[in-house]
């Protein structure tokens, strides 16, 4: 099937060719000529083919490699015509083909396929295959690609390929993709270089921190170690070796501990989202949302909804796809805020002074949604597509900062921003907090509780489904998402101190991050393990939380 | 009429209760005709001996929650803990008759283990096997509990922190490297105790053994709630403070009571594998815990007969649902939970006392309208 | 014998000596350096102005929470240090308190209260042996006497009013066979009548048992005090009898003019 639709393609390419670019005919004149010429001339004129920049290049050698290009006798004296052979598209039908020098489909009829001789390039050609195509990379107008082909040339340490990159340094005016020959150039110096040229290269991979060139430069001390290097080191350069590849490594371990504490921080900034929800709820109104987790996967579905019902408003563009999201987030947070509401009013409200028994009551109601969403969505996960712009990525200092992280972590620091503004600063959050306190005395003072602890209610939940919509960017939508977090997130608070919003923040990060370092070393499993425990050791020490609520109360 | 008291009631009820499980439904399923109404088919008592365990693990529950006020969202953990260490003994008695025709269990064998674990070693031993089905979750409970109950976490926390735990140990025991056979747990069992697992004598046998674990279980709660611990146990669940300043070390009593109500589910889950011939991780879901809490809850709680009615209540209601609506069953339970927390706060033990209160309120209000109307 | 031998033999009859107590809250000093010394069998008042912190410095005692800084010890002769000792401990030395807000078992009779506040061996399998010897019901039965509840002894403590839980417990401290009683404000809901049992009552124990009793409710100190402390912002301010105490500036100041300290 694959190889079908890779043929598709190049079918696609040939007809396509009418108005056939500058590069690409130039490169089918040279492709025709290497086809039919012999020996070390072929190669030679492969190996020009890299200057030619034209896309066609690596799909011709494909093909030519796979045995899809054969030769048309021609009658008398003339060359044979080079043909490309296109699979046909349903089994067992015949195949077509097409002239490689302009792209024209040869007519069926036209000629004898029985005849046809299949062209095969000579050995020594083959090799420089790879090559070409890696080189012909070098002249794509695309300076990123540009600086990743010359690293990659580089760190082949092939002694062929060797003076072309210090040709291309001469002529080449990108300051990135200089950089980056340099470090291909060092790298590939390190087997084949002089002495002082080896030394300049340790020197200057030293000093771009180059992650590519360790394994090079580990290479060189053991064969050095093992006496095999081309130059013996004296004690002084093998020093420097040494110290060039700790200073690497020191830095590959100050980036990994970056990416790490960022890629915490986005975990703990989901769990954050789902603990904020939870702070309010069970913090402020003492209730235990078991059925938090299903206002998740509430706000998870109903970021499949808003996918479903932009594919079929707007059929499956692409503007479909980049803008769902953007009213996904809105709707999340009304329907599962609407959950809330629903479940205040039909159940918590009754259950206020027994906080024990809210949290059977809700965790009835977490079992009767979990069916719902089977009933409703089926029992299979759903996939729910992101958007263009949270799929990228952007890599500084050799670190990759996911888009949809990033995303993320500002989200929850705008939502965490705002739920303390909705708290501390408005009139609504006072009232918020004095029913929170005593409930009795806001009602003495006028303060329409029922109203308050309904809208406080909705507004956790709420929360809930924004980070359902998270959710499910990151993974498939589930009947129950949002079972795995809900235990994560109950802890969250707990450990932070119930009923209070900083200390929320910061177990939900510091959480985040612990569970991060310790995935790669323990893995997934025994990473969350060892987290619940340090948490109820945690608790030995700290009984209360990281802000533990100051009631006096005796009981 | 001759008044009773309480304590006679429960007494009488938990008698009749003893009476019904141990000797008349062995009898009605040895001697009771085939097809006959009283029969109880080989089938059914086996189905009985499930629910008994069950009913044990909800009242061991209710000795924390309904009598101490400390809810545990881990007592599925304890079952657990002590059906996995009778189920090694039974997985090691397969001996050679596994689907590898290996001495190692059939799961290791798949996994590619060489030789027995050192740990497995000791289950070869029954008597081995039944201490520490004993001493297993005692051990987890009183390591937890006593760290729980020093840093005296209490209430709403207590549940939430033993939820965790139970869900750690789920994950824990859902890897295969853990030694316990991953999600697949123990099955396959052949012989307990030498005999055939299977053989219907075996299993009357095992629900007899069952019956009177139960029994034995209500008279020790009936006995405790008598006593000066039973009566300090309640205080501490309404006003915990007083009691340690009245002198009581309420960490220890706390720590016993847990410790033993871990015990008892551990004995009830070591009796449960048997009887069901599997045990595996999911018996350890904190759902499964949550599950105990529902049928505590429905029976009654901090009454001495009401989980044994809710587990089998509860359970009944399960397996007729899962077969006659599969796809609702988990609405059914969902909304049995809700409906029995909102409107029925003392399960169905509690409901003639809630009934007549009913009556009574709306008599008096039928009377004040009757007399209303006579004035008029 | 040196004046420092003088005062250290002096310190031997105290039945608590509570040295440098500090305790803060979020920054806040709520026992700012206090140094207060009971004897042995004395009746001391502490009075001062709400939020003073005379509660705390009674958390400090039993043990509900630690000072961050200085020594609590009890008993005559060589002190026991408190400030390390849980709750129950403390309680098993002899030292009974009596909370502000009354603090009954409320599911249990009025009988089952006094029963279980009883000084027995308060340990788990003692309890779970316990049965209730003639002595004891005869005790219980005193105490139900001397706080008047003898015909409510089995009715449920919940449904008690504000003033008979009070009462209650009063009771189980009594139970309780204490050395030293901390009594926090005993007269709070009750009648004059009561009022005035209660101090009777409280003198009769003086003597034979050391008493810390807090109270607002001046006509009941007056009735009651020998000595009398008042705090303020967590330190001594005086210290001396109800009417030395009552006629010092300072004293009335703090009681009457506190808007004009800001
Ligand atoms: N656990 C606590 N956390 C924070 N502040 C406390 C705590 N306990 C007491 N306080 C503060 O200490 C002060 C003294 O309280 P308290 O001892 O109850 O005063 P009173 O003399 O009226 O009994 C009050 O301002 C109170 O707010
Ligand atoms: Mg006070």
């Amino acid at each position: 099937m694959l190889f079908r639709f890779h043929n598709l393609i190049i079918s696609a390419l040939f007809l396509l060719v009418s108005q056939l670019s500058a590069d690409d005919t130039q490169a089918r004149e040279i492709f025709v000529e290497a086809i039919l010429a012999e020996g070390s001339e072929q190669t030679a004129l492969v190996e020009s083919l890299s200057t030619t920049a034209s896309t066609l290049v690596p799909d011709f050698l494909e093909a030519w490699k796979r045995g899809d290009i054969f030769l048309l006798e021609a009658d008398g004296s003339a060359a044979p015509t080079p043909l490309l052979e296109v699979e046909p598209e349903q089994e067992g039908g015949t195949p077509t083909y097409f002239r490689v020098i302009d792209g024209e489909e040869m007519a069926a009829g036209s000629f004898d396929p029985a005849a046809l001789e299949m062209a095969r390039p000579s050995r020594k050609t083959r090799r420089v295959f790879t090559m070409t195509i890696d080189l012909l990379a070098l002249s794509t107008p695309n300076v990123q690609e540009r600086a990743d082909a010359a690293l990659k040339l580089g760190l082949k340490r092939d002694d062929d390929i060797l003076p072309k990159l210090i040709l291309l340094r001469e002529t080449e005016t990108e300051p990135s993709v200089i950089e980056a020959l340099n470090e291909g150039i060092a790298v590939s110096m390190l087997s084949h270089g002089t002495k002082e040229g080896q030394m300049d290269a340790i020197q200057l991979l030293r000093d771009e921190n180059s992650i590519a060139g360790l394994d090079a430069l580990k290479n060189l001390r053991h064969d050095l170690n093992d006496g095999l290097a081309t130059h013996p080191f004296s004690e002084e350069e093998l020093a420097k070796l040494t110290a060039s590849i700790a200073s690497i490594e020191s830095y590959i371990s100050w980036t990994d501990f970056v990416g790490t504490c960022f890629r915490g921080l986005s975990l703990g900034a989901v769990l954050l989202i789902v603990a904020l929800g939870l702070a309010i709820t069970f913090g402020l109104m003492g209730v235990i949302n078991m059925a938090h987790g299903e206002m998740i996967a509430v706000g998870a579905y109903s970021a499949y909804i808003s996918q479903t019902v932009f594919y079929s408003l707007f059929s499956e563009s692409t503007f479909a796809l980049e803008t769902y999201f953007l009213f996904a987030i809105p709707f999340s947070f009304l329907t599962a805020a609407l959950c809330g509401f629903i479940l205040e009013r039909t159940v918590i409200q009754f259950l206020y002074k027994r906080p024990l028994e809210s949290l059977l009551a809700t965790w009835g109601v977490s079992l009767i949604l979990q069916q719902g969403f089977r009933l409703i969505f089926g029992a299979a996960n759903r996939q729910v597509r992101s958007p263009s712009w949270l799929l990228g990525n952007v890599e500084i200092f050799d670190i990759t900062f996911g888009f949809n992280r990033i995303f993320v972590i500002g989200f929850a620091i705008l939502i965490v921003f705002g739920t303390w503004f909705l708290m501390a600063k408005t009139p609504m959050g006072l009232s918020i907090r004095a029913v929170m306190q005593d409930p009795q005395m806001a009602a003495a003072m006028g303060i329409r509780i029922n109203r308050v602890r309904m809208m406080t209610f909705a507004f956790g939940s709420g929360l809930a489904g924004l980070a359902g919509v998270f959710l499910s960017q990151i993974g498939s939508v589930g009947s129950n998402l949002g079972q795995s977090y809900i235990v994560d997130s109950f802890m969250v608070v707990v450990a932070g101190g119930v009923g209070n919003i900083v200390g929320t923040v910061i177990s939900a990060l510091g959480i985040g991050v612990t569970d991060q370092a310790l995935q790669p070393l323990l893995g997934p499993v025994m990473g969350r393990i060892c987290v619940l425990v340090a948490i109820i050791l945690f608790l030995q020490w700290k009984p209360g939380g990281l802000f533990p609520s100051k009631s006096r109360s005796l009981d | 009429m001759i008044k009773f008291s309480e304590t006679q009631r429960s007494l009488a009820g938990i008698i009749a209760v003893t009476f019904f499980l141990v000797v008349a439904m062995p009898a009605l399923n040895l001697f009771g005709s085939e097809g006959s109404f009283l029969h109880i088919s080989d089938y059914q008592l086996n189905l009985w001996g499930k629910y008994l365990c069950y009913a044990v693990v909800a009242v061991s529950l209710n000795l924390l929650w309904g009598y101490t006020g400390l809810l545990c969202l881990g007592q599925g953990l304890f079952f657990a803990l002590g059906g996995y260490a009778f189920g090694m003994h039974l997985m090691l008695m397969i001996g050679e008759q596994g689907a590898y025709k290996s001495a190692l269990p059939d799961f290791m064998v798949f996994l590619g283990y060489k030789e027995l674990p050192a740990h497995w070693i000791p289950f070869k031993s029954l008597s081995f096997s039944l201490l520490a089905v004993l001493f297993v979750p005692g051990i987890v409970a009183g390591v937890f509990g006593f760290l729980a109950f020093r840093a005296r976490i209490k209430g709403v926390y207590f549940a939430i922190i033993t939820q965790a735990l139970t869900y750690a140990a789920c994950l824990l025991f859902f890897q295969n490297s853990f030694t316990f056979g991953g999600n697949n747990g123990f099955t396959d069992f052949k012989t307990v105790l030498g005999n055939e697992i299977f053989a219907p004598s075996t299993q009357r046998a095992l629900f007899f053994i069952s019956a009177v674990y139960l029994s034995l279980c209500l008279f020790l709660i009936w006995w405790l709630t008598k006593t000066k611990f039973g009566k300090i146990q309640r205080a501490i669940r309404d006003s915990e403070n007083r009691v340690r300043f009245s002198g009581y070390s309420t960490t220890t009593y706390k720590l016993i009571i847990f410790v033993v109500a871990a015990i008892m589910a551990g004995i009830a889950g070591a009796l449960y594998v048997p009887q069901v011939g599997i045990i595996n991780p999911e018996e350890m879901r904190p759902s499964k815990s949550l599950e105990i809490v529902v049928w505590v809850a429905v029976g009654g709680r901090a009454t001495i007969l009401g989980p044994v009615i809710g587990a089998i209540f509860v359970n009944w209601l399960k397996s007729y649902s899962t077969y006659h609506y599969p796809e609702y069953w988990l609405i059914i339970l969902g909304a049995l939970f809700v409906l029995v927390v909102l409107f029925m706060p003392n399960g169905i033990v509690g409901l003639p006392e809630q009934l007549k209160g009913f009556y009574r309120k709306h008599r008096f209000r039928f009377q004040q309208k009757k007399e209303a109307a006579a004035e008029a | 014998m040196s004046t420092q031998e003088k005062a250290e033999a002096k310190k031997k009859e105290f039945i608590l000596t509570c040295e440098g107590l500090n305790k803060s809250f979020d920054g806040f000093k709520v026992i700012n350096d206090l140094n207060l010394y009971i004897d042995k069998g004395e009746l001391r008042t502490i009075i001062g102005p709400n939020g003073a912190g005379k509660s705390t410095f009674l958390d400090l005692i039993t043990g509900r929470i630690r000072p961050d800084s200085g020594t609590i010890e009890f008993g005559p002769g060589e002190g026991v240090a408190l400030t390390k000792m849980r709750e129950y401990q403390i309680n098993r030395l002899g030292i009974s308190r009596k909370f502000q807000t009354p603090s009954v078992y409320s599911d249990h009779t009025v009988y089952d209260n006094l029963l279980m506040s009883l000084n027995r061996n308060r340990g788990a399998f003692a309890a779970l042996f316990y049965r209730e010897s003639a002595a004891d019901r005869e005790r219980i039965d005193e105490i139900l006497e001397t706080i008047r509840m003898t015909e409510k002894r089995s009715l449920i403590a919940g449904s008690l009013s504000h003033g008979q839980k009070q009462w209650l417990e009063i009771g189980m401290l009594l139970a309780q066979e204490p050395k030293l009683l901390l009594v926090d404000e005993p007269a709070a809901g009750m009648t004059d009548e009561e009022t005035e049992r209660t101090g009777e009552l409280l003198l009769s124990l003086a003597g034979s048992h050391s008493l810390i009793v807090i109270e607002h409710d001046m006509v009941f100190v007056r009735q009651i005090a020998t000595k009398v402390t008042v705090l303020h912002q967590g330190s001594i301010l005086r210290e001396g009898t109800i009417d030395h105490v009552q006629s010092d500036p300072k004293v009335v100041e703090v009681y009457l003019g506190r808007q004009h300290e800001k």
